[in-house]
């Protein structure tokens, strides 16, 4: 038994759950969160910040334009605004195939807007900041150019793509 | 004026033609004289996919028709374009520039601007632009 100046089970039990939901408030106050867009371009995993990706568009028909690098496949029209589309693939090293049923995420970062062609979503996540790595030193090539982080998901490593350095890329 | 308290633009007549599926619109002011291809090799006779470089891909043309583009100097331009569809009449106020992105690389080719029709894009082509551009890649 209990003596009368000791607390009840229940009330100890009480005080330390909400000691402990005190400290996670605290920490998840603390603890800064991204919320990021994971997809599939090719056939590997990326992603990009969510704060960069204003919506994603079902499969669209791209019009193609006479002279365009590579890299940009053509226009499309989102609800009467003509909005330029560039294919990932190319800087990802990616194998490139038909793009008739590709998702198109429309990228918008500062005064940079474009779709970004990608095969599709798998998920949007918000991630501690801290579990943002610093990219791979074996990245090579354009990809490098494009990675700001990496972050782990589902048992992989994915790179974190950056849309400020992708309009970069294209603009030089 | 319209709604937003700008000034209405004046309309453009277009001349609407497609080339391999791909829809373009040239100022009909442009245009000097239209005939049907009758198999002439000349060499100021140009095939509008080359000119506009489509790349690899074969483009066949359904109803060749030679266009005569007005220069301004003494040599008048030919370029054969296919599936010649209407000259009609457009505001320039439902004419869309260009994505930033994408600009600088259709006004090397004279392409200056879109015009979304019935849910197709035409892209507008200034062959005097793109000539004299053509000329200064030669010089």
């Amino acid at each position: 038994m209990s003596t009368s100046d000791e607390k009840p089970k229940s009330e100890l039990i009480l005080d330390e759950l909400k000691r402990r939901q005190r400290t996670k408030e605290v920490v998840d106050v603390e603890e800064e969160r991204v919320k990021v867009v994971i997809f599939i371009c090719g056939v590997n995993f990326f992603a990009f910040y969510g704060r960069d990706i204003r919506e994603i568009l079902p499969s669209c028909d791209i019009s193609w334009v006479p002279c365009l690098p590579d890299y940009l496949p053509g226009l499309i029209n989102v609800r009467g605004d003509i909005e330029s589309v560039i294919d990932l693939r190319h800087f990802l090293g990616e194998e490139k195939g038909d793009h008739g049923n590709c998702l198109i995420a429309m990228a918008v970062h500062g005064d940079f807007h474009s779709g970004v062609m990608i095969e599709s979503i798998e998920d949007v996540v918000d991630i501690p900041l801290r579990l943002i790595q610093p990219p791979l030193a074996t990245l090579n090539g354009a990809a490098r150019d494009l990675v700001i982080g990496e972050i782990e998901y589902g048992g992989e490593t994915i790179s974190l793509l950056d849309i400020g350095k992708l309009a970069n890329l294209i603009s030089l | 004026m319209n709604d937003k308290g700008e000034k209405q633009l004046a309309s453009i007549n277009l001349l609407l033609f497609s080339v391999g599926g791909v829809h373009f619109g040239i100022d009909a002011e442009q245009v000097a004289g239209i005939g049907a291809y009758d198999g002439d090799q000349a060499e100021d006779l140009f095939w509008f996919h080359e000119e506009l470089e489509y790349g690899d891909a074969a483009v066949s043309y359904a109803s060749p028709t030679v266009v005569t583009i007005r220069t301004g100097g003494v040599q008048s331009y030919r370029v054969i374009i296919d599936s010649m569809e209407d000259i009609a009449e457009f505001s320039q106020d439902d004419i869309r520039l260009f994505p930033e992105l994408l600009e600088p690389f259709a006004m090397r080719r004279g392409l200056w601007g879109i015009l979304p029709v019935k849910g197709i894009m035409v892209l507008l082509l200034d062959f005097q632009r793109f000539l004299k551009q053509k000329l200064t890649v030669i010089n």
